[in-house]
């Protein structure tokens, strides 16, 4: 277990930040771009690492922070599910929310340095895999290949698409890959699943890790693609979810076995996935 | 008893064994003499289990609910209170008659597991037991309305004249010492929602409780919050309640449930009546306040 | 040795509720549970320290049902937290058993342990004072000493009060606890007085290697027939010592609200539902595993030891008969050779 910290006093009261920008991903995800009243990040994060938002009259929601800007901003993108994102989706740039954290593991940055990349992501997970592609970016060097697998049901509905098409293929020694799910005029890329079109393209598994993250039936097909290919359990990270709301490890809902997704996880090895229920 | 007990097993043994049902739903013997709990038999093997004793008090009826979207057939013992609550769950479609074999036990009255557990629990003062269970002592059908087979000699009600006692004093009470009554009892409730989840009137699918867009009821245990569950849930037993008073007897905190359902009852009676819920199923027949029609008073909306 | 008349009860309690909020065992209508002394009515509530225990634990001081945890308030866009509810009132909790101060031993790795430390709860637990009831005689439904719990030397103790008869051997084992005799002065006597003998448990409940075996147990069909007839209401969780989920939720009316915490029940379906809709453990036959695993297997892989105290509770006010002495038992005898 790694050791946990908090910026604040008490880890279940939030900080305020204000919302800086706002930005349309797709019909139903938009980025929040948030600092702290009088400038700053609430507090540093790692990629993959959580942090709870809050409409304070409304609720609060975890989410993954998809990036941390320096000490400008952190950047949650979030899909419009529920009651909570609902009222979120309706504010304008200016507004106050409340904030705490970094909760989770996040991904495991340094034990993946030298290695190749292999980054799987359906749908709105492709908002926690990009803290970490961004941050294979940036540190460019410590990397070797990367390679980008992105679905979803429709061109509409995928995320930060000026990276996708734009940025990321232009970075060195990158690949990106994209599908959807059904044919569309207009589009003249792949069609089809994310497990299947990472079958098709079949990256070889050797020097490689691979980072999962989708909604959880993609999730286990890929496992098993991943597994068919010859991915050994310690070289495929994904990472969980399921309701929370303490964040730290308390309240109890997020356990699966013994194990608290907001505090043990989001973030497990294959090796560790197996070793608990299969109940996510 | 015995007899009661031994015909069961006949019958269970009887219905498994020929297919004609895939769970046979009675009672089986706890740890004590006095903690007869359910059980559910799904092989013939498993019938020597079922027993029927002065402690089956639990209403079964509830349990088809955990059936009601599958395929089984189901075979289930009642007492009079417990077919009604069969009735309850035809009336409301959440399963069909065809799915099972109702064997009816003409019940002698019952006493309360629960209340036997905690008089030996060292929990509570020394009180006296080995009485009739309380919802037994109100009870005004002791012989099952609806069954396939019938067991036992034809018992008479329990109930007095004195049906309603209970309710008229509450209602002889001032506006002042009506709301410090039930500022009191209700104050004291947990939020368990074990009086929702043994109803077998409780039967949504997704109860209003916890609804969570909007979310109607908060989740405190505030005197406010509290009322706002138990109002909520009287307003929709109204007409529907069948008086089997699992409810009230579960209650970890003894909330007189069965009182607000008793006036509720008494008040159906008044305007609608007269009518008793489930005591008969006709099908297609639309019992009071389950039909809307466009020249009903709505005056007071 | 300081002794405790009994005779002198009621002024030690008057005297213990001077600086602190006292809370005593007691009967009061048709319930059972701790509440304030100050609440205490002559002639209908009935003090319980002769009982076994009372049905509503007294977890609830330590960590209420339901708590405030900050207001804020907004105006339009802007928002500010105005106030963090954490206690300092100094509490004492008089006459608690072993398995209820196990409990809260249990909410201390819970909430003080593991990476974050709760503040709300730090805070009451700070302030409270705890003086616990050495058990000796095991009740129909008690086996705390096959959970690891010594029922003669409850843990977390300030003071250890022990059951001679007509009066109580006063055992103070902390700073605190020396804090209160000296509160007491000369309510309490010095005497020489014998412990009482432990006597047989009832109950035979046998968890060695239980939550090992249970590993493997994760499929057994076992689950579904015990989940069969479960009602899944809250009652086990509730009354429960050791049980400490919880939700956390709002309440804002026009531009303030605050935000509370209240009890959950992992045997609602709504505990692990997702705003999308996705539920892991939807099925009444999951949550009723993952209660059981919780208390047997899962707590004891986090923190050493099972999340049950053996107090009985659930036994006595589960609607169906459900009994967790069997279940050990039943995982106990399982013959899991067969089925792997």
């Amino acid at each position: 277990m790694s050791e946990h910290k908090c910026n604040c006093e008490n880890p279940l009261v939030p900080g305020v930040v204000e919302v800086i920008d706002i930005k349309d991903e797709t019909p139903d995800v938009k980025s929040f771009f948030v600092r702290s009243i009088g400038g700053g990040v609430p507090f540093d994060v790692m990629p993959g690492q959580l942090g709870m938002v809050s409409l304070l009259p409304v609720g609060e929601g975890m989410y993954s922070v998809s990036w941390q800007e320096e000490q400008e901003y952190l950047h949650f993108a979030i899909k419009r599910v529920g009651l909570m994102t609902n009222e979120l989706h309706r504010i304008e740039v200016g507004h106050q929310l409340g904030v705490r954290g970094p909760y989770g593991n996040g991904f495991p940055v340094e034990e993946c340095k030298g290695k190749d990349m292999l980054f799987i992501a359906g749908g709105i997970g492709l908002a926690p895999l990009r803290s970490f592609i961004k941050y294979c970016f940036k540190h460019r060097q410590d990397y070797g290949k990367i390679q980008i697998i992105y679905g979803s049901r429709s061109y509409a509905d995928l995320c930060f698409k000026d990276e996708l098409f734009e940025k990321w293929p232009q970075e060195k020694d990158t690949e990106v890959y994209i599908t959807i799910d059904n044919p569309e005029e207009g589009w003249d890329g792949h069609v089809g699943f994310v497990p299947a079109y990472l079958e098709e393209i079949n990256p070889a598994a050797a020097g490689k890790i691979a980072v999962v993250c989708g909604p959880p039936v993609m999730i286990k097909f890929v496992l098993q693609s991943l597994e068919k290919m010859g991915y050994t359990d310690e070289q495929v990270i994904s990472t969980l979810e399921m309701r929370m709301k303490c964040g730290i490890g308390k309240c109890g809902r997020c356990n699966v076995g013994s194990q608290y997704i907001c505090l043990d996880g989001p973030v497990f090895n294959l090796a560790q996935l197996k070793q608990l229920p299969p109940e996510w | 008893m015995n007899d009661i007990t031994l015909k069961i097993r006949e019958i269970a043994t009887r219905l498994l064994q020929n297919g004609q049902v895939d769970i046979f739903m009675g009672w089986e013997k706890g740890q004590e003499e006095y903690t007869t709990r359910p059980f559910f038999a799904r092989r013939v093997e498993d019938v020597e289990k079922l027993i029927f004793n002065e402690y089956s008090i639990h209403n079964l009826s509830n349990d088809l609910l955990k059936y009601r979207d599958g395929q089984e057939k189901i075979g289930i013992v009642v007492k009079g209170c417990d077919s009604r609550g069969i009735v309850r769950l035809l009336q409301d479609g959440q399963i069909k008659r065809q799915r099972l074999y109702i064997v009816g036990v003409a019940c002698p009255g019952m006493k309360d597991p629960l209340q036997a557990v905690k008089d030996n629990s060292g929990f509570f003062p020394a009180t006296t037991s080995g009485e009739l269970a309380r919802k037994c002592n109100d009870c005004i059908e002791p012989n099952p309305v609806i069954y396939d087979e019938l067991i036992g000699d034809k018992q008479t009600p329990r109930v007095g004249q004195e049906r309603f006692k209970l309710v008229k004093d509450i209602e002889n009470m001032s506006a002042d010492q009506r709301y410090e009554f039930f500022e009191d009892v209700f104050s004291r409730c947990i939020r368990c929602y074990a009086c929702r989840q043994v109803c077998v009137a409780c039967n949504c699918r997704t109860c209003i409780f916890d609804e969570m867009k909007p979310q109607w009821v908060g989740r405190e245990t505030s005197i406010s919050d509290n009322f706002m569950y138990h109002l909520v849930r009287a307003s929709h037993m109204a007409g529907r309640c069948i008086e089997c008073g699992e409810c009230e007897r579960v209650c970890p905190v003894n909330i007189p449930l069965m009182l607000i359902n008793q006036k509720l009852i008494k008040d159906v009676n008044k305007f609608f009546g007269p009518y008793e819920a489930g005591m008969v199923y006709i099908e297609g027949a639309k019992p009071p306040l389950s039909s809307y029609q466009e020249n009903d008073p709505d005056n007071f909306l | 040795m300081p002794i405790l008349s009994k005779s002198k009860i009621k002024d030690v309690l008057n005297q213990l509720s001077q600086n602190a909020e006292l809370f005593v065992p007691l009967a009061r209508g048709d319930e059972s549970g701790f509440y304030s002394w100050n609440s205490y009515q002559e002639g209908s509530d009935r003090l319980m320290l002769d009982a076994l225990n009372v049905l509503l634990p007294p977890k609830s001081i330590v960590f209420p049902q339901t708590e405030r945890m900050y207001s804020f308030t907004g105006n339009g866009t802007t928002v500010e937290i105005k106030e963090t509810f954490e206690s300092p009132q100094p509490r004492i909790i008089f006459g608690l058993r072993a398995c209820d101060a196990a409990a809260i031993a249990c909410f201390d790795d819970v909430f003080l342990t593991m990476g974050f430390v709760d503040s709300f709860y730090q805070a009451r637990r700070d302030n409270t004072t705890i003086v616990a009831h050495a058990c000796y005689q095991p009740g129909a439904n008690c086996f705390c000493e096959a959970m690891g719990v010594d029922p003669t030397e409850p843990v977390n103790a300030d003071v250890i009060i022990r059951d001679t008869g007509d009066s109580y051997i006063w055992e103070s084992k902390t700073d605190k606890g020396e804090k209160l005799s000296a509160a007491l002065g000369a309510l309490l006597e010095n005497k020489e007085a014998k412990s009482p003998q432990l006597q047989p448990f009832k109950q035979q409940a046998n968890y060695e290697g239980v939550a090992e075996k249970l590993k493997g147990m994760f499929e057994d069909p076992m689950w579904e027939e015990l989940a069969s007839t479960c009602q899944t209401c809250g009652i086990c969780t509730y009354v429960c010592p050791s049980c400490y989920c919880f939700d956390i939720q709002v309440k804002s009316w026009g531009d303030e609200g605050y935000r509370f915490r209240c009890y959950d029940s992992c045997m609602y379906s709504e505990y692990t539902l997702m705003a999308g809709g996705h539920n892991p453990r939807s099925n009444e036959q999951e949550r009723f595993r993952n209660r059981f695993l919780h208390k047997l297997q899962f707590f004891s892989e986090r923190y050493g030891k099972p999340l049950c105290t053996g107090c009985g509770r659930c036994i006595v006010a589960c609607p169906v008969g459900i009994n967790i002495v069997q279940i050990i038992n039943q995982v106990k005898e399982a013959d899991t050779s067969v089925r792997a």
